[in-house]
């Protein structure tokens, strides 16, 4: 018999005690992996505005609750456009709208109908619309697909009723699932006239995209540049909120999971108590006591974290397939998500094990053969 | 260290065959050269040494030992006799660095107790502890109870089974390897407890009424046994026992009263 198998062999032997361990773990590490899971497809899927466009960066307003809620006006987007270094930027005012149950927050472009192949978009069938039409839109073909229109038919979008004129594809599937309209229209039921949210900006050659991002922000501490997911974070104050409630939740769960843990290892200390003695007088070292017990910790946190992971899949795919939520809740299995698990369950259980294994290992040996 | 070994040098050098697995029986027949010289020129020749050792419990209320002395030779094999309750098994706690004396002196193997740098290694390599009640893990089977005392021992893993195997095959319980403790007689339980304490290949071993649950057959058998470890390895035996026919297999039987020795029986 190896130290393995007696650390399994005690383990088996709380069959009860091992399962509710595990388990405790498994929740713990369910609701982190939910909360990551989630939070990062919401970041993700947010994050995907930035990307419908070719851009080296992209500028919006600073401090907005949302990223769609940034505005920038005529004089703004014409001051960038004229920043140094600066090769085009492109204004487009985005917003999200309630199309139908399936599509609670459908996203709808506004872009000038000349910007459209500098954002990167190919028709695919018909046309483009014409440059202040009111009543046509482009639809995107996974959009298109989806809920099943073609070129011609009617689309209840942006206040009106239009006429697909046309179906792009930009090649990111987040922008395909969208429509696209003239960007006077979008700003004129908006009632922004001459505004935009983001503007899509792409460096010249021969300058460094930081140091036009610095110029532009230098110039306008308003504002603030997105390059990567994790500046689009900071940009977007529901995201941060988010992440925080994430992260405390996470906090939250190891701590009444180390708590829980740290129970039942009290409750086996007590009760293998004339074993540890045991093992101490017949030479066993104090660090491989507590070694013991940290191990039989560990195998069942590892055992309740692939348990945790494989509930938080179920719990996300429920909660996507509830209506009230459908199309909002966006899961990203991200590798850190898996590892944030793992940590959860290994941190709760080394912090509950901690102090019964170190008690365990400090026994004195003859009281601990004499406990009843 | 390798002196202290009365029996792994036996086993590791001369009967662990090129595949690893010894010779049956061949361990206990074959003399360790080592540990005799060692007897043979004197050194150290004194494997115990217990000075002026009082033992009190309950601050005072209870004194266990009383200024007790005892001096054990290397390789001799003594019996410790005396009224319940005047401090045998204290005696061999403290022997077995199990606990410490409220004040003197105890030596083993030339290691003075209250300064053991390591106590859990002097229990595993120095000593083979038989308690009075036997301590078995109830979880595991007998094998099992054997193989857990040489973990963390130099034994190599390979060939801890099979030491442990032949171990209980010498206390007449190889077709017993598999029960656990519940499953077996007092008196398989004693023996599997005697396995375990020899399991490290101890230079002194300390047993607490070794025969109280045996029958006279299983009894003489247990007796033989020390008399060979004593015999060829020269392994250093302390046996406490109430019965006088029991304590004649040891070579020195010492009377215990109220905490101390009284006069020697014997030779
Ligand atoms: N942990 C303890 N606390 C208090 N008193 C103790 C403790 N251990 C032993 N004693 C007392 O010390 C004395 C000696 O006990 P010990 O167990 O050594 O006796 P013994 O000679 O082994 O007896 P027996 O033959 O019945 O096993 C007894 O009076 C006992 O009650
Ligand atoms: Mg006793």
């Amino acid at each position: 018999m190896s130290t393995i198998v007696l650390l399994l062999s005690n383990i088996w032997a709380k069959k009860a005690r091992s399962f509710g361990l595990a388990f405790a773990v498994a929740l713990a590490v369910m609701t982190v992996v939910v909360l990551t899971v989630v939070s990062s497809g919401l970041e993700s899927s947010a994050a995907a505005i930035l990307k419908i466009g070719k851009s080296d960066f992209t500028v919006a307003q600073k401090n907005v609750s949302d990223v769609l809620f940034s505005y920038l006006d005529t004089h703004q987007l014409a001051e960038v456009r004229a920043t140094k270094g600066v090769a085009n930027a492109v204004g487009a005012l985005i917003e999200t709208e309630r199309i139908n149950a399936a599509n609670p927050l459908f996203l709808e472009i506004g872009l000038p109908l000349d910007e459209l192949t500098p954002f990167g978009v190919h028709v695919l069938a018909g046309r483009p619309y014409s440059a202040n039409a009111t009543h046509e839109v482009m639809l995107g073909w996974r959009a298109a697909e989806d809920m099943g229109l073609h070129v011609g038919d009617g689309f209840y979008a942006n206040g009106t009723k239009n006429t697909i004129v046309g179906i792009y594809s930009t090649g990111i599937s987040f922008g395909d699932l969208g429509a696209i309209f003239p960007l006077s229209a979008v700003q004129a039921y908006n009632r922004v006239p001459g505004a935009v949210t983001l503007v899509f900006v792409k460096v010249a050659p021969g300058y460094r995209i930081g140091e036009v991002e610095k110029r532009i922000t230098y110039a306008h501490p308003e504002l603030t540049t997105i390059r990567t997911v994790t500046q689009f974070g900071r940009a977007d104050r529901n995201l941060v909120f988010l992440k925080a409630a994430a992260t405390g939740s996470t906090i939250l769960a190891v701590v009444i999971g180390a708590i829980v843990v740290g129970n039942t290892m009290m409750l086996s200390l007590f009760e293998r108590t004339r074993e540890f003695g045991l093992l101490r007088a017949i030479g066993w070292t104090r660090t491989r006591v507590v070694s013991l017990l940290l191990g039989e910790g560990m195998v069942l946190a590892v055992v309740g974290a692939a348990v945790g992971v494989g509930l938080s899949y179920l719990v996300t795919s429920i909660l996507q397939a509830l209506p009230q939520l459908a199309g909002v809740l966006h899961s990203n299995y991200t590798s850190e998500a898996f590892w944030r698990g793992l940590y959860t369950g290994l941190g709760m259980t080394i912090l509950g094990t901690l102090y019964p294994a170190l008690r365990a290992g400090f026994l004195a040996p003859l009281q601990a053969l004499s406990h009843e | 260290m390798n002196e202290h070994h009365a029996i792994a040098p036996t086993l590791s050098s001369q009967d662990i065959e090129p595949t690893g697995i010894p010779v049956q029986g061949g361990h206990i027949s074959a003399l360790t050269s080592e540990s005799r010289s060692n007897v043979e020129k004197g050194y150290a020749s004194l494997a115990i040494e217990v000075i002026g050792v009082t033992k009190e419990f309950d601050g005072g209320a209870v004194r266990a030992l009383n200024g007790m002395d005892l001096r054990v030779e290397r390789g001799e094999f003594i019996a410790i006799m005396g009224p319940s309750g005047c401090g045998k098994s204290t005696l061999l706690h403290l022997l077995a660095a199990l606990d410490s004396p409220t004040s003197g002196t105890i030596r083993v193997e030339g290691q003075d107790l209250s300064h053991l740098p390591d106590p859990s290694r002097y229990r595993r390599q120095t000593i083979g502890l038989v308690f009075q009640l036997h301590n078995l893990l109830p979880r595991l089977s007998a094998l099992a109870n054997i193989e857990v005392a040489m973990m963390g021992s130099h034994r190599p893993h390979r060939e801890r089974t099979v030491w442990a195997r032949q171990l209980l095959s010498e206390l007449d319980l190889a077709d017993r390897e598999r029960r656990h403790p519940p499953q077996l007689s007092g008196g398989e339980r004693q023996r599997v407890a005697i396995a375990r304490a020899l399991a490290n290949d101890p230079p002194v071993l300390l047993v607490d009424e070794p025969t109280g649950n045996l029958d006279s057959d299983a009894s003489a058998n247990v007796l033989a046994l020390f008399a060979r470890l004593q015999r060829e390895y020269g392994v250093t035996t302390v046996m406490v026992t109430h019965d006088p026919a029991v304590a004649q297999a040891a070579g020195r039987i010492l009377q215990m009263r109220d905490g101390r020795i009284g006069d020697p029986i014997g030779a």
